[in-house]
């Protein structure tokens, strides 16, 4: 994207303040997204973004500057100002740039093109018929197609230069359902880092159907009950709840800082020994992975908890320097107009032992959370919260009654000591997961489905006379 | 003339040919963003940027593209794309760019030249002082995250075929943080300072460093209280979040497109008689005031809920041509790279006439929500409302120790009904939009606990 010769050059400039590092991160991003709404096609947007940031480390402090105009005068003027903002005591040299490459193979088997903005339009109407036709009571259905490319170039006066290029395609679906006054609304997407090849492996109708029976089921739900019960969760994208519970007290931000339950816990039981938990960026096809996380560093699977203890956290370029170790390939950016942070990837609690059907026959009373919203953490206290949309009562070991409006609540490092049975069917989410620290990203959750014994569920309805636990 | 409203009306000319409705708006952005921990700078980050959005109708059919590349190459295949994109959209008759009308002059009050001529070292010193004050507070408090100082300036250059031609400045910049404080235990809590503002002598540091401090004291060492029905007392920043989710429920498309828990309501009774609630695009000062919105319309002020009826609810363009009504210049933009869509300005509930004390001494038994966790709790086309939340129990009109690790749940229709109380300290928040709530009491709500 840019000639080594002027990325060395502005590398150069950055420097002459007395930094310790420089770095160029080179982003050129393109989209294209078709939303259809209330049965039309309305929503047609085409992006295209690029520019460059020049980041100068100088101890502790990181200066940044950005550009949308990448001309060698503009870049020489970022790495101005970004140097300018400090003064150092350094003479680092640029060194040499030399191109490294991944050995992940992100394969794309049908471009983006290969099918014209007419088929996609398509494919989504055909979307939307198929969840109104599944039921009278469907009166809005929603559907909008995405498709992202996003080509990065990382340049640092050690020497590092990086490409990496990630492609995105995902399909988010939502469907409303009325019956008088009630109103229940489903959505979930599914996407993968791919090419179209994602929409013929998928039976997208299918899809759909499945949410429109499950806003039509939620119309007959009644108010959950609330306080202390037994939850039992879903697998897949019900491992938000590691996420929210624990992911991002995991996070090296928090732990230099000392604002996380789990600093200076390495080698301690924090979990259930039941628990295993791991990021990996290196998953093909994830939306989490990359080949070069947004600092350059490789991608890397991390181990971040090994039956019940924990084994790391997850770094990024500024925190590991901060705390004189190597990355973990954890630093994400929104795009070339943020600096990067510590961000989960793909992110998921490994296979237990128990047929997840054993898992419900064998809780009393309890929810059992089938599809859920997005959850958010208190990181200070080690709290999450998570809402179910479409979530069922567990009685005597059966799945009864739905029920709406479930808020499940619970202390991260707590609960993980709690969880007292985990199913042998692991799956990572259908590729909808969204993150926001600030920035967005792209991320994976996963889990088999799980059982935790006591955590908090609010609902307006009156708790269930103290039936509890297994 | 400034040279991007000069692009504004050329790509407009160019791209307008056989008879499309073309829209183009220009942002240009300058920004500075300054992290800091125990006194140090961490991150600073300062740029400029720059972008178009072209927006073509034809036939009642849509597309829009958008680039940061303002080169002719790129702006020429940038308005192409739009007009692609309009091809395969479906058609629909209410889909129109509006026609110009008069812009009101007035002084909005949205600009501040000091923020642009203040140094970053003037900046760097506000921010030590909002984290020194937050530190300094109390012993307890250990460490603050999140800790930043952030400012801008935007202007909109706006064009379209119709002849509307427009440009304006605005300023905006503020600090937050999170307190951090342990307790004797080991157990830790967190809770937000915040503040922020069009002009920089609006920003006071010692305020926000303070407000961080006292809400994380007053929730240290929270445990959960019994599982109950009582009333709760919402702190400004917790009202507004609920805020956000119930002004998604009152715009025009909720109720188009049937996505409101106030579906067919209108004209009814669905809030208690201390309610009034209002959107005002041309509030002196507010963030979220523009002489014109995304698409050129002139904003206005609306009266949503009076007095607890349900009044009006707030339009674009296309549903207002629907409707048979006029926009109320609700189009707001995220920047160039999004539709005009339609969604609140500077979103409100009146004051009433109580002071917070006032409102607290009054309750029998309750919780004072400090702060909660709502991420997908709250939805505006169900209603469903429950959270996570901290705060501070209340008894016979007395704090009597903190709470934590509970749930709040009630649905948006209650809670609009059950509000007892009104505070009259208003205060604006502008993170989630630019909405502003005094301090309320709700009776009736479920809290979730042991």
């Amino acid at each position: 994207m840019i000639a080594p010769e002027i990325a060395k050059q502005v590398l150069a400039e950055a420097l002459r303040t007395g930094g310790d590092l420089a770095e160029i991160y080179v982003e050129d991003r393109t989209s294209l997204s078709l939303g259809l709404d209330d049965g039309r096609l309305e929503n047609a947007v085409r992006g295209a973004d690029r520019g460059a940031g020049i980041r100068v480390f100088f101890g502790n402090l990181v200066t940044y500057a950005y550009t949308d105009d990448l001309s060698e005068a503009s870049l020489l003027e970022a790495a101005r100002v970004a140097a300018a903002a400090a003064k150092g005591n350094n003479s680092a040299q640029v060194i040499d740039l030399t191109q490294r490459k991944s050995p992940l193979e992100f394969p794309i088997l049908k471009p983006f093109d290969a099918l014209s903005i007419r088929e996609k339009a398509e494919l989504l109407q055909k979307m939307d018929a198929a969840a109104r036709d599944y039921h009278d009571a469907i009166v809005q259905v929603t559907v909008t197609y995405n498709e992202v490319q996003r080509r990065v170039w990382i340049y640092n006066s050690d020497g590092l230069y990086v490409e990496d290029d990630r492609n995105f395609v995902e399909v988010l679906g939502g469907v409303i359902a009325q019956r008088d006054d009630v109103l229940q609304r489903v959505g979930e997407g599914f996407g993968a880092q791919s090419g179209l090849e994602l929409l013929d492996s998928k039976d997208v109708e299918a899809h759909m159907r499945d949410l429109a029976d499950s806003a039509v089921r939620m119309l007959d739900a009644r108010p959950c009950p609330a306080g202390e019960m037994t939850v039992v969760m879903c697998n897949g994208w019900g491992g938000v709840l590691f996420h929210e519970a624990c992911g991002h007290q995991m996070e090296a931000d928090f732990i230099t800082k000392g604002t996380s339950a789990y600093a200076g816990k390495v080698g301690q039981q924090v979990a259930s020994p039941i628990i295993t938990a791991l990021d990996d960026a290196t998953i093909p096809g994830r939306r989490g992975s990359f080949r070069f996380d947004d600092d350059g560093v490789a991608a890397q699977r991390t181990v971040l908890i090994e039956n019940g203890v924990l084994v790391d956290y997850m770094w990024d370029l500024v925190e590991a320097r901060r705390a004189g170790r190597e990355s973990t390939g954890n630093g994400r950016r929104q795009s070339f107009r943020h600096l990067p942070m510590p961000r989960m990837t793909n992110t998921f609690i490994d296979n237990g032992d128990a047929a997840p059907e054993d898992i419900i026959a064998d809780t009393k009373y309890g929810i059992y959370i089938k599809r859920m919203a997005g959850g958010q953490a208190d990181i200070a206290r080690g709290d999450f919260v998570f809402n179910a949309t479409e979530a069922y009562l567990i009685e005597n070991g059966k799945l009864t009654a739905p029920v709406r409006g479930a808020t499940v609540m619970g202390n991260g490092p707590k609960v993980l000591m709690e969880v007292d049975a985990i199913g042998n069917d692991l799956a990572l989410d259908p590729g909808q997961g969204m993150c926001g620290k600030g920035q967005v990203a792209r991320v994976s959750v996963g889990q088999p489905t799980i059982r935790l014994p006591k955590v908090m569920v609010g609902g307006t309805d009156e708790p269930a006379g103290g039936v509890m636990a297994v | 003339m400034s040279e991007y409203l000069d692009l504004a009306k050329r790509v407009v000319e160019a791209a307008s040919a056989s008879g499309r409705d073309v829209e183009v708006y220009i942002s240009r952005d300058r920004e500075l963003t300054v992290q800091m921990s125990r006194g140090q700078v961490e991150k600073l980050s300062q740029s400029g940027s720059h972008g178009m959005g072209v927006r073509v109708i034809q036939d009642g059919k849509m597309g829009y593209a958008y680039t940061a590349d303002l080169s002719e190459e790129s702006v020429e295949r940038t308005w192409r794309a739009a007009v692609e994109l309009s091809e395969v959209a479906t058609p629909d008759e209410y889909r129109a760019l509006p026609d110009p009308e008069p812009i009101p002059d007035e002084d909005l009050q949205i600009y501040d030249p000091q923020l642009e001529a203040l140094s970053v070292e003037d900046k760097i010193a506000f921010l030590k002082k909002v984290e020194e004050t937050t530190l300094n507070y109390d012993p307890r408090i250990i460490a603050t995250t999140f800790t930043q100082y952030f400012d801008g300036t935007t202007s909109v250059y706006m064009a379209n075929s119709r002849g509307f031609v427009g440009e304006y400045s605005r300023t905006g910049a503020g600090s937050f943080l999170f307190a951090v404080a342990r307790g004797e235990d080991g157990g830790m809590v967190n809770a937000p300072g915040f503040g922020a503002a069009t002009h920089w002598q609006k920003l006071d540091p010692e305020m926000i460093g303070r407000e961080a401090a006292e809400k994380t004291l007053s929730i240290l060492g929270g445990s959960p209280v019994p599982t109950q029905t009582a009333s709760v007392v919402l702190d400004y920043f917790v009202g507004a979040q609920i805020l956000a989710a119930l002004a998604m429920a009152m715009t025009a498309e909720a109720m188009q497109r049937k996505r409101s828990f106030l579906l067919d309501k209108l004209g009814q009774t669905v809030a208690s008689d201390m309610v009034t609630l209002m959107d005002n695009g041309r509030l002196p000062g507010g963030f979220g005031s523009a002489p014109f919105d995304g698409e050129g319309v002139p904003t206005s002020a609306t009266r949503l809920i009076d007095e607890g009826v349900f009044q009006n609810v707030i339009y674009d363009s296309y549903t207002a041509r629907k409707a048979g009504k006029r926009s109320t210049g609700n189009a707001q933009r995220n920047g160039h790279q999004s539709l005009p869509r339609l969604a609140p300005s500077n979103f409100y509930m009146q004051p009433g006439q109580l002071s917070r004390q006032d409102i607290i001494k009054g309750v029998e038994k309750g919780l004072f929500v400090i702060s909660v966790m709502q991420t997908g709790g709250i939805d505006p086309v169900t209603g469903d409302c429950s959270m996570g939340a901290n705060g501070v129990w209340i008894e016979n009109g007395e704090f009597v120790g903190p709470v934590g690790g509970v749930t709040i749940a009630t649905t948006l229709g209650d809670l609009l009904k059950n509000i007892t109380q009104v505070g009259n300290d208003l205060r604006m928040v502008p993170v989630f939009g630019n909405i502003g709530v005094p301090t309320l009491r709700v009776d009736n709500v479920t809290i979730g606990g042991t």
